[in-house]
C-alpha cells in the first residue's frame, strides 16, 4: 500500500509538471517509429495495436516508448477496435502483438464460459489458448481492470440494487448502457442471461461517454472498467458480482512467437519491465490524466516511464 | 535596314509566344486529363471500399460465402487502384499527403476491420454481428476516407479549371502579342513602302515625267538634284542630257537662222541677179535686132557673127528666166485651195498644145483627185513633167499617162511616159538645178524644170521621185498630202456615175 501511494504521488508530480509544460508531440493516432539505437537481431518493425478506448492508448505508448528507447524498431497502430476484430487482425499477421485482458480473452475470444478459479488459473487457460494458436501471452500486469456494471447512487437507493442479480427484478426494464459488442458478448448479456438470469435488459450501444449517460439518466447501469478514474469517490456504485461474470481484468501482451524469435530475448524483458510497474493506481492516474486532463497517451506515457528510470 | 531586322525579331518572338503558348495549352490539356484519370482512379478506389464494407454486411448479416465473392475481387483489385491514383495525382505536396493518408487510413480498414471481419465472421458469425449492428464502425473508419476522397478530388477539379484558366489566359496573351506584332509589322511594310515610295519611286517618277516633257521639246525641264545617291547621279545625267539637248537644239537653231539667211541672201542675189540681168540682155539683143536690120541687104544668106549673139542673148534670156522662176519658186505663201486633178492637168496640156500637137504626142489622163494645192504651182509641175515627157522621145508618138492612186493617206500622182528613159546612176542628178544629161543641141531646155517641181512638191509637204532605165520610158512620181476636206472631196469625186476607180 506504502508502495502504490508513492508511485501514485511519483505520478502526479510528474502529471503536474507536464501539465504545466503542456502542448505534447504525441496524439493517440501517431505511428511512432524510431531508428535502433541499441543492437538488436531483426530490423523489422514490431507492430503494436491496441483496442478502442483511452487505457489501451495508455498501453499501447507505453510498451511502444519502452520498446523503442531498448532500441526496437515500433510501429503503433491505436484503436483498432474490439478484442474480437483486433485478435483476428492478430491472427491475419496485421499486427505482432496488442495487450489483452485475460478476463475478456477467455470469454470473448476464446469462448470459454466457464469463469476461472483464480486470476492464475485464467492465465494459465489463457495461455494455452494462445499457444495453441502460435502467440504467446507474457507476464500479466499487476493492476487489473475487470468489467464491471455501475450505477449512480440514488438509483441504487431508489430500486435497492447492490449486485447485479438485483437487475433482475426492476421494472421498468433498465437501461444498460455498453459498447456495441456488449450485447453479443458473454461478459456482456450473453453471461447477464446464463448467471444472473437478468433478461429483460434495453440495451444502449455506447463506445464511449457511457458515465455521462448516467448522470444524464439516458441510461440507468453502464459497462465500466474498474480502473476507470470516474470511479475514484463514491460517485458511482459498482454493483456486486458474487458469481463471477467478470473474470480477471489483469492485462497480458499477447505476442506472435515469430516476433519473439525474431528479436530475441530482450523484447520480452522490455515488455515485461513496463508491465510489471504497471499497478491498478497507476493506471488510474494515467486514465484520469487522459480522460479528464486532456492529455494525450504519448505524453502520459512518456512522463510515466520516465518517472519509473524506464526512458 | 534595322526596321526590317526589327520586323523579323518580332515575327519571331510572335512564333516563339505562339509555340510557348500552344505547348502550355498542350500541357494544360495533359494535366487537366491526368487529373481526370486521377480522378476516374479514386472514384474506382473509392467504390471497391464500398464494395468491400457492403459486402462484408451482406456476408455477416447472411452468412452466404458467395456474397465474398465482390469482396475478394475488389480486394484483389485495391492495391493497383491505390497505385494509379498515386501515379496519377497531382505532385503538390498536400495532395501527395492526401493520397499517403488515404493509403495508410485504406491500409488500416483492410488489415484491422474487413479482413478480421471475415476472419470474425467465419469462427463467430453472431461476434461479426454484433461488431456490424451500428453505423459506428462504417463512420469511423470509411468517413475520414471519404472526407479525404473528396479532398483529393476537390483538389484535382481545382487543378484542371486553374489549368485550363492558364491554358485560355496564355492562349489570350499569345493572341495579342501576335495580333500586336502583326500590327507593328504591318505598321513597319507600310512605314517602309512609304519610305520607299518618297525616297525612290517618287524621284524616279520625276524624272520620268521629266523625260516625257523633255521629249515633248521643253527642253528647260530639270529635276532636282538634292541627293547624293544614284538617284542624285540619274537626276544629275538628266539635267546634263537636257542642258546638251538645250545647247544642241540652240546651235541647231541658230545654224538654221543662218542657212536661211544666206538662202534667203542667196535667192534674193540670184532674184536680183537674174532680174537685172534681163535689161542688158534686153539691150544687146535689141542692138543685135537693128544692126541685123542695117546689114539686112548685105546678107547672102550665110549665117553671120549677128546670128550668134542673137542666138546667144535669147539662150541667156532663156537661163536667166528659169533661174528667176527656180528662185521664186518654193518662196512666198503658197495660195492652198481644193483643186481639182483633172482641171489642172487640163491647164497644163493647154499650155503645152503646141508642143504636143507638133510632136502628135497622146497624153492619157485618169481619174484625178480633188486636192489641196496651190493651183498655179501644181499646174506648172504637171506642165513640167507632161513637157519633159514629151520632149525626151526619139522615135515614134510620145506616150504620157497621168493619174493618181491613195499611198498611205496621200494621194500619189504619176507621169508615165514612153521616152527615152535614163540611167539609174543619173536619177539622183536631175532634180538638181542646171543639171542636164544632154546637150543643148540634141534636147533643147535649161535644166532647172525638175529642180522647181521638187522645191514646189517640198513646199506642199510632199515628195517627188522617178523611175526609170535606159530606153524604156520614165515614170516621175510625186505624193501630196491628203487632207480631210481634199479627202471627202476626192471621195465624192469617185463615186461620180461614169468614172472608174484607179484604185
Amino acid at each position: 500500500m506504502t508502495l502504490l501511494r508513492a508511485i501514485g504521488v511519483a505520478i502526479l508530480a510528474a502529471l503536474a509538471v507536464g501539465l504545466g509544460a503542456c502542448g505534447g508531440d504525441d496524439t493517440a493516432t501517431t505511428t511512432a517509429t524510431t531508428t535502433a539505437t541499441a543492437p538488436t537481431p531483426s530490423s523489422t518493425p514490431i507492430r503494436i495495436g491496441t483496442k478502442d478506448f483511452p487505457e489501451q492508448f495508455i498501453l499501447g505508448e507505453l510498451y511502444g516508448q519502452a520498446l523503442e528507447a531498448e532500441g526496437f524498431d515500433v510501429e503503433l497502430t491505436p484503436d483498432i477496435g474490439s478484442s474480437e476484430i483486433i485478435h483476428q487482425a492478430l491472427g491475419n499477421g496485421a499486427l505482432d502483438m496488442y495487450p489483452e485482458y485475460i478476463g475478456v480473452l477467455l470469454s470473448e475470444v476464446a469462448n470459454n464460459t466457464m469463469r476461472p478459479s483464480s486470476s492464475d488459473a485464467a492465465y494459465r487457460l489463457a495461455q494455452k489458448y494462445e499457444e495453441r494458436r502460435g502467440f504467446t501471452l507474457l507476464t500479466p500486469t499487476p493492476f487489473s481492470d475487470s468489467n464491471a456494471l455501475a450505477v449512480t447512487p440514488a438509483f441504487a437507493r431508489r430500486k435497492g440494487v447492490r449486485s447485479i442479480a438485483d437487475l433482475r427484478r426492476l421494472s421498468p426494464r433498465p437501461r444498460i448502457a455498453a459498447p456495441k459488442e456488449f450485447r453479443s458478448r458473454y461478459e456482456g448479456l450473453v453471461g447477464l442471461k446464463d448467471i444472473y438470469s437478468v433478461r429483460r435488459l434495453r440495451f444502449l450501444p455506447l463506445a464511449d461517454r457511457r458515465y455521462a449517460a448516467l448522470d444524464s439518466g439516458r441510461a440507468d447501469v453502464a459497462l465500466v472498467f474498474t480502473t476507470d478514474s470516474q470511479l475514484v469517490g463514491d460517485k458511482y456504485v459498482v454493483l456486486a458480482d458474487p458469481r463471477g461474470l467478470f473474470a480477471s481484468g489483469h492485462v497480458a501482451p499477447i505476442i506472435s512467437k515469430k516476433a519473439l524469435a525474431a528479436h530475441g530475448r530482450g523484447l520480452r524483458k522490455a515488455i515485461d519491465a513496463v508491465s510489471a510497474k504497471l499497478t491498478t493506481v497507476a493506471m488510474r492516474m494515467m486514465n484520469r490524466a487522459v480522460v479528464v486532463g486532456r492529455r494525450t497517451p504519448g505524453e502520459v506515457a512518456r512522463q510515466f516511464l520516465r518517472a519509473q528510470g524506464l526512458l | 535596314m534595322a526596321l526590317s531586322a526589327a520586323a523579323s525579331v518580332l515575327v519571331g518572338l510572335a512564333l516563339v509566344v505562339l509555340i510557348v503558348a500552344v505547348t502550355s495549352q498542350r500541357d494544360a490539356a495533359q494535366t487537366a486529363s491526368r487529373s481526370q484519370e486521377a480522378l476516374a482512379a479514386g472514384t474506382q478506389l473509392e467504390n471497391s471500399l464500398i464494395t468491400i464494407e457492403n459486402g462484408l454486411r451482406a456476408y455477416v448479416a447472411s452468412a452466404q460465402e458467395r456474397l465474398l465473392v465482390p469482396v475478394r475481387e475488389a480486394l484483389r483489385q485495391y492495391p493497383r487502384q491505390q497505385r494509379a491514383l498515386a501515379r496519377l495525382a497531382s505532385p503538390d505536396v498536400a495532395q501527395r499527403r492526401r493520397v499517403s493518408r488515404i493509403a495508410e487510413d485504406i491500409k488500416h480498414y483492410i488489415d484491422f476491420w474487413a479482413r478480421s471481419i471475415i476472419g470474425l465472421a467465419r469462427s463467430n458469425i453472431e461476434r461479426a454481428r454484433s461488431q456490424l449492428l451500428t453505423n459506428d464502425e462504417r463512420q469511423r473508419r470509411l468517413e475520414p476516407i471519404s472526407v479525404e476522397f473528396a479532398a483529393l478530388y476537390q483538389r484535382e477539379r481545382e487543378v484542371i479549371t486553374t489549368r485550363q484558366d492558364d491554358a485560355k489566359q496564355s492562349s489570350a496573351r499569345a493572341q495579342t502579342f501576335g495580333i500586336g506584332a502583326l500590327a507593328f509589322v504591318l505598321a513597319v511594310v507600310v512605314g517602309f513602302t512609304l519610305y520607299l515610295r518618297r525616297s525612290i519611286v517618287r524621284p524616279v517618277l520625276t524624272v520620268a515625267e521629266a523625260t516625257g516633257r523633255l521629249a515633248a521639246g521643253e527642253l528647260h525641264t530639270r529635276v532636282p538634284e538634292e541627293r547624293e545617291d544614284e538617284l542624285g547621279d540619274l537626276a544629275h545625267g538628266f539635267n546634263a542630257m537636257a542642258d546638251s539637248l538645250a545647247r544642241g537644239r540652240a546651235e541647231l537653231e541658230r545654224s538654221n537662222a543662218e542657212l536661211t539667211r544666206s538662202n534667203a541672201e542667196l535667192e534674193q542675189f540670184a532674184s536680183v541677179t537674174s532680174h537685172d540681168l534681163q535689161a542688158p540682155l534686153t539691150t544687146i539683143s535689141m542692138y543685135a535686132e537693128l544692126l541685123e536690120r542695117r546689114r539686112g541687104a548685105e546678107r547672102d544668106g550665110e549665117p553671120d557673127l549677128v546670128d550668134g549673139i542673137r542666138d546667144a542673148t535669147q539662150q541667156a534670156r532663156a537661163l536667166i528666166r528659169d533661174l528667176l522662176e527656180y528662185s521664186r519658186a518654193g518662196r512666198g505663201e503658197l495660195s492652198l485651195e481644193e483643186v481639182p486633178g483633172a482641171v489642172v492637168v487640163g491647164e497644163a496640156l493647154e499650155r503645152l498644145t503646141g508642143t504636143i500637137e507638133q510632136t502628135g504626142a497622146q497624153v492619157d489622163v485618169g481619174d484625178l483627185p480633188v486636192v489641196l494645192a496651190d493651183r498655179a504651182n501644181l499646174c506648172r509641175v504637171f506642165q513640167n513633167l507632161v513637157g519633159n515627157a514629151v520632149k525626151f522621145n526619139r522615135e515614134g508618138k510620145p506616150k504620157v499617162r497621168i493619174e493618181a492612186k491613195r499611198d498611205n493617206g496621200l494621194w500619189r500622182f504619176s507621169v508615165r511616159d514612153n521616152g527615152i528613159g535614163m540611167n539609174p546612176e543619173h536619177i539622183q542628178r536631175i532634180f538638181q538645178p542646171f543639171q542636164r544629161l544632154h546637150g543643148e543641141e540634141e534636147y533643147p531646155g535649161t535644166g532647172i524644170g525638175l529642180a522647181v517641181c521638187e522645191r514646189i512638191i517640198d513646199q506642199h509637204g510632199g515628195r517627188i521621185w522617178v523611175s526609170s532605165s535606159r530606153g524604156e520610158g520614165s515614170v516621175f512620181y510625186f505624193t501630196l498630202p491628203g487632207t480631210e476636206q481634199a479627202e471627202k472631196v476626192a471621195t465624192q469625186a469617185l463615186k461620180q456615175p461614169g468614172r472608174a476607180r484607179e484604185e
